[in-house]
């Protein structure tokens, strides 16, 4: 699922490399002695710490998550009533901070709650494509043989559509795109990679020892896969569950880019950038930076976390 | 291969055509003008010429098609244009007004002497060539409608090679017939077109039902090959003022004089050409960078703002006005939604809602203009009278509401009305809206033009006012197009507006009677509205031989809207170099006269 | 090694099967079909008929598909007796062109700006990632990788809007639309206005490419046998060069795999952005309206180019690394 340039999650989806080397958790167990497993998670906690830019990012969310979702009761704005009698004043005009856009709208109050939807969408659509992915490549990796085969053929088929020709196909399909189509639509592109990631995990994680234990003492498939082999996964999971909110986002503002937004008016940063654009050349350029802004710093801010969790699940590059 | 070298020499005349854009230091005018011999037209954008048959399938039905490029070459029996008016123009038709019979079910047409470019003169035998192809291939052509022509001629004949008389299956108006039935013939080549394949020879095989759908298919394979156009033989014979040169599959298209035009004006151009633009900002870049490739182009409606800047790069603005009117339809046929909108008060209601006079100013920057029934305010014509010029419901929200609650409505301002009184009878909501009924409804209109968006925002805001809720989506162009549609028995019935932000073009029934539009089972009347007082006042102006019958139907759809009349958008916002003149009065219905143009 | 490749080629063809009959699906499930939306609010019923049973949208779907995948493959004539007529890709509904002249003017030009955005990106991008990895956690690495992260997180139609603004409508540099023409040779001809689209995906992918590369240099870096050179007293450039990057290399084969599959792909929004005539704008566009056949054929070409990519980088990858032919 990418727009042209190949993000680092789906590097990693390609077959061979993705395949964590089958030692590195022995090393964890060569390290910290049984009894202490909990270390590992605090260890990760620290190393993640460590890194700045991760914890940068942390803070970026969290303002963000404020910004949108608390802002608007504090600067409170009508964002339903549109005033054509109010059209595109300056910053710092008649009160409103960040000036007002072609309906009237108050620029700031629209960019919170442009805001609320692009991260909700942003949120939901990572947590489907996640969830159903990660379930789907679990399964695919654990059955093998036929069923493996097969599900992993869907899988390249559907990645071989290039993602943003299948966003758009899906966008003009299910025409009018509401926000729960939206999501639907950016879930359905993006759960090939966690599938596949979870997939080569699992061909790992399949032949250790402790799952072979529990299949022998008669475990059934989905209790190894839901309490033994995801979990371990978790790792991979959650990094790219970061990776895919970032890249959730960004789908959603170029969906609304391309016209294939939600509709008004509802807004998202995305269609604010859209729209903006169209008046750019006028030299309203209030209704384009804001809005670019706020979506590349959270997506930053999500990419540094994302990096950051990486880095501290990643324990054999620690100089410890 | 020489197709190769031609490929590439057309490459290179695209080439020129299109020019460079280099360092876009954008002052100056666009260079002298005094020695200038071509003129070039920008295109729509993402609407480019495409299809040369004038016998043309709806899919391939457009202005850039018609108007702007089969009309330059191969004229139209009757020309409806004079001096920026809708008016039947005897100087620029092939034939002399039409004659009607006493009983108003024949009709006579006299040719004046016309050649093509072969030297041939166009005679009769060209009018009943076309006839007889548009009859076998009714379903290809873009303008038929069930009923109407060429259905409606019961027969032809040929009384000289200069008259003809089509006899009609009942009695017609002039007004409807000479503008809205005649205006579908072209006259074509018989001398040459009449032939089932390439190699075969002409032949009168248009005679029978079989043989015209031969020519038919044969002459629409020809025309499906665009690359082709300019060295196939069959479309270098011309009646019009203009002969192709060349045109390809961007759009590119390029055309020479005509020396054997018979018409009163002869080309003083060189050459008038056309290019093309995916996009209304490709084209405005090129325009701003001065560098003088445009002649006459357009200003995107969201750049209105730099009208000044292009105004001093050397060029006129000029709006253009289309024969249209824009509206949107509501749909009868939902079972919740569709008994409301069957009250008459409840359809005034809504007009008096739209502020057009705002969105005019706001939304399209001041270049749009109201649209209050079914017949064009602009340009000025005989077919308008004052009740709809003067707009029967101009503005009133306070009236709107006080109309909503004499007729049974509770009026929730900000939220959503109710019924409250149901029933048949005075005050009382009307038949079939139950109890509780709510005025909430789903619009859905067309994405990415930014006029819309905001037209439509404010419209859902002024409707809040008497409590009429409205749920906005959109969707592109053809999907609206594709979602008004009557419901049908055992499908579910969801929309309640779709509104593609436009309406209907009067072109090629210049005369605006709406049979095809709000007339019961008419085909394109999306949301299924019936009305006996209607239907009869729609046939009255097809009979009537008098523009009374045009005011008593334009008054009754005014005065009980078939659907939601909404501001109409200039057509073009156009930019003229000021050089360049005989461009003035700008053709209504968005025909391209080159041959008028000249350099000063 | 032969084995390896023709089991991957008959994968291929296995999803480009799935990936046209899901399409197709699609596309038939829709409700009311194209014949509305392509001839627009003066159709009636009778047009409607003819449009459906021209285009064969009367036929039950399996019919339907069939047919088309005969076209595609050129083996529908060929069965049907006719002979070889080569492979047929339909006919658009609103262009009055066939899908096949329509792919062969746009694909070329897709790649053009594709093919030199991701070269220019790579030729950046390798370098740099290794640069970051020698100096990691260093102040030079947070500043790139912060500089990267920037750029990568941005959406593409976002840094070209900040491009236009900046060249264009500030420094009155360089044209804000892309070069417009019917072939690829016009393009060349207004070589100002390719630089901004082209940058534009340069920068993005030089952003993701180095990141990529700046990760699996560090993976390699600390792998057993760079302990053992070190181990064996080799200098830490020594090692760079002669260890570490040779099995850097590698992910570059995997780099360039991708950007081929990309090239038919990769470049909607900038095609978009700066009205870029190539196959992402007439996708666009033919999807916009309901253009079935173009929509098909595209989508049709990108899956088989992006699949033939990933072929190629599998294939590159398998020949560089014995490791991998014999595993599964």
């Amino acid at each position: 699922m990418t727009i042209g340039p190949v993000p680092q999650e789906s590097a990693l989806s390609i077959g061979p490399i993705s395949v964590a080397p089958v030692d590195a958790p022995a090393e964890i167990q060569d390290i910290v002695p049984a009894y202490e497993t909990r270390g590992v998670w605090r260890l990760a906690l620290e190393v993640f710490l460590e890194h700045r830019l991760a914890v940068i990012g942390v803070g970026i969310v969290v303002f963000m998550m404020l910004f949108c979702f608390v802002g608007p009761l504090i600067y409170v704005t009508d964002q339903t009533t549109t005033n054509l009698n109010n059209q595109f004043f300056r910053p710092a005009v008649s009160g409103h901070i960040l000036g007002s856009d072609q309906l009237g709208f108050d620029l700031m109050g629209r960019l919170m709650v442009g805001g609320q939807t692009s991260i909700e969408v942003g949120l939901a659509a990572a947590l489907i494509a996640t969830t159903f992915g990660v379930l789907y490549g679990a399964i695919s990796g654990f059955a093998g043989g036929f069923i493996d085969t097969v599900m992993m053929r869907i899988v390249d088929a559907v990645l071989a559509v290039p993602g943003l020709f299948l966003l758009l196909f899906l966008a003009v399909a299910l025409a009018p795109v509401t926000i729960w189509v939206l999501i639907l639509v950016v879930a359905i592109v993006a759960w090939l990679i966690p599938a596949r990631l979870v997939r080569a995990e699992t061909l790992t994680l399949r032949t250790r020892e402790y799952v072979q234990a529990v299949t022998m003492m008669g475990g059934r498939g989905s209790r190894i896969v839901l309490r033994h082999i995801v979990p371990n996964a978790i790792g991979t999971i959650v990094v790219n569950a970061t990776f895919q909110v970032a890249d959730a986002i960004l789908l959603v503002a170029s969906l609304s880019f391309l016209g294939l937004g939600i509709s008004p008016p509802a807004t998202n940063w995305g269609a604010m950038l859209s729209d903006g654009v169209e008046y750019y050349a006028d030299g309203y350029w209030w209704l384009v930076y804001p809005a670019g802004i706020a979506i590349v710093i959270t997506v930053v801010a999500f990419n540094f976390i994302g990096d950051g969790l990486r880095d501290a699940l990643e324990v054999r590059l620690q100089k410890r | 291969m020489s197709s190769r070298r031609h490929w590439r020499l057309r490459g290179t005349v695209t080439l020129v055509g299109l020019a460079a854009t280099i360092l876009a230091a954008s002052c100056g005018s666009g260079g002298t003008t005094a020695n200038k011999t071509t003129a070039t037209f920008a295109e729509p954008p993402g609407a480019s010429p495409n299809y040369i048959f004038p016998l043309m399938p709806l899919k391939y039905f457009s202005i850039n098609n018609g108007d702007q490029f089969q009309a330059l070459l191969y004229r139209p029996l009757y020309w409806y244009t004079t001096k920026g008016q809708v008016n039947l123009n005897t100087s620029l038709s092939l034939a002399n007004p039409p004659q009607y019979s006493a009983d108003g079910k024949s009709v006579t047409v006299t040719l004046k002497s016309y050649m093509w470019s072969d030297g041939t003169p166009v005679t009769t035998r060209d009018i009943e060539f076309w006839q007889n192809l548009v009859k076998a291939n009714k379903a290809n052509w873009a303008a038929y409608s069930p009923g109407e022509y060429p259905d409606n001629v019961t027969g032809v004949t040929v009384n000289s090679p200069s008259s003809i008389t089509f006899q009609l299956s009942q009695a017609y108006g002039s007004y409807f017939f000479t503008y809205n039935e005649l205006s579908q013939i072209t006259p074509l080549p018989q001398h040459v077109w009449d032939k089932e394949s390439a190699t075969g020879t002409v032949g009168d095989y248009d005679k029978t039902t079989a043989g015209a759908q031969a020519v038919y298919n044969f002459m629409a394979a020809q025309s499906a090959d665009v690359s082709t156009y300019d060295t196939n033989p069959l479309w270098q014979v011309v009646d019009g003022p203009w002969k192709l040169k060349s045109l390809n599959t961007a759009g590119a298209l390029k055309l020479v004089p005509n020396t054997m035009y018979s018409g009163p004006i002869k080309a003083r151009l060189t050459e008038f050409d056309e290019i093309p633009f995916t996009k209304d900002t490709a084209e405005f870049n090129e325009l701003k960078s001065g560098n003088g490739v445009i002649d006459w182009g357009y200003l995107p409606q969201q750049d209105v703002p730099q009208k000044d800047q292009i105004s001093s790069l050397g060029y006129r603005f000029e709006p253009w006005v289309d024969w249209g009117i824009t509206y949107f339809p509501e749909n009868f046929t939902n079972p919740t939604s569709g008994p409301i909108f069957n009250q008459v008060y409840f359809r005034q209601v809504m007009q008096l809602l739209i502020d057009q006079p705002t969105f005019i100013k706001r939304a399209y920057n001041g270049y749009a203009y109201g649209t209050y029934g079914p017949v064009p305010t602009k340009p000025p014509s005989n077919f308008v009278d004052a009740t709809e010029r003067n707009n029967p419901f101009p503005y009133n929200p306070a009236k709107a509401v006080s109309m909503l609650q004499s007729n049974g409505w509770t009026v929730n301002a900000g939220s959503v009305s109710t019924c409250a009184k149901p029933g048949t009878g005075a005050g009382q909501c009307g038949a079939g809206v139950p109890n509780g009924a709510k005025a909430a409804f789903n619009l859905e209109y067309a994405s990415g033009t930014p006029a819309l968006d905001i037209e439509m925002a404010q419209f859902k805001t002024d409707f809040a006012q008497a409590g009429i809720q409205l749920t906005l989506s959109t969707a592109p162009f053809n999907t609206v197009i594709g979602n008004a549609v009557p419901c049908s028995a055992g499908q579910a019935c969801k929309w309640d507006m779709e509104y593609w932000g436009g309406g209907w073009s009067y072109t090629p029934d210049f005369y605006p009677t709406g049979d095809e539009l709000w007339a019961t089972g008419a085909g394109s009347n999306s949301g299924a509205f019936t009305d006996p007082m209607m239907d009869s006042l729609i046939t009255a102006t097809e009979v009537s031989n008098s523009v009374q019958a045009m005011y008593a139907y334009e008054d009754y759809a005014a005065t009980h809207p078939p659907v939601v009349w909404m501001p109409t958008a200039y057509y073009e916002l156009n930019e003229i170099n000021t050089h360049l003149q005989g461009v003035d009065p700008l053709d209504p219905v968005l025909n391209l006269n080159p041959e008028n143009w000249y350099w000063q | 090694m032969l084995g390896y490749i023709v089991r991957r080629l008959f994968q291929a063809v296995i999803v480009i099967i799935l990936v046209t009959l899901g399409i197709t699906l699609l596309l038939h499930v829709l409700p009311g079909g194209p014949a509305r939306a392509i001839l627009g609010p003066r159709v009636n019923a009778v047009q409607i008929a003819q449009f459906n049973h021209d285009n064969g949208l009367d036929q039950p779907i399996w019919v339907q598909y069939g047919t088309y995948l005969g076209q595609i493959t050129g083996l529908g004539p060929v069965l049907g007796g006719h002979g070889w007529q080569g492979v047929n890709f339909g006919f658009s509904y609103r262009l009055n062109q066939s899908v096949g002249s329509i792919l062969a003017q746009d694909v070329p030009k897709t790649m053009l700006l594709v093919g030199l955005s991701y070269a220019i990106a790579i030729i950046v991008a390798v370098p740099l990632g290794i640069y970051q990895a020698v100096r990691r956690n260093k102040i030079d690495d947070y500043a790139l990788t912060g500089a990267s992260f920037f750029f990568y997180s941005m959406p593409v139609f976002w840094l070209g809007i900040l491009l236009i603004g900046v060249f264009s409508f500030t420094l009155h540099l360089l044209p804000a639309v892309g070069p417009q023409g019917d072939n690829v040779g016009d393009l060349f001809t207004q070589l100002p206005a390719l630089i901004l689209p082209v940058a534009t995906l340069a920068l993005i992918t030089i952003a993701s490419f180095s990141r990529y590369m700046r990760s699996s240099t560090l993976e390699n870096m600390v792998q057993d046998y760079v302990r053992t050179a070190r181990a064996k007293g080799a200098s830490d450039s020594r090692v760079l060069f002669a260890h570490v990057l040779r099995n850097a290399m590698i992910p570059i084969l995997t780099l360039i795999g991708l950007s081929i599959g990309y090239i038919f792909s990769g470049a909607l929004i900038t095609e978009a952005l700066f009205n870029y005539p190539g196959m992402g704008l007439r996708f666009w566009n033919a999807g916009l309206q309901q253009d079935y056949p173009v929509i098909l054929g595209i989508i049709v070409i990108a899956a088989f180019g992006t699949v033939m990519g990933n072929l190629l980088a599998d294939i590159m990858y398998a020949v560089a690394d014995p490791r991998v032919r014999y595993s599964r």
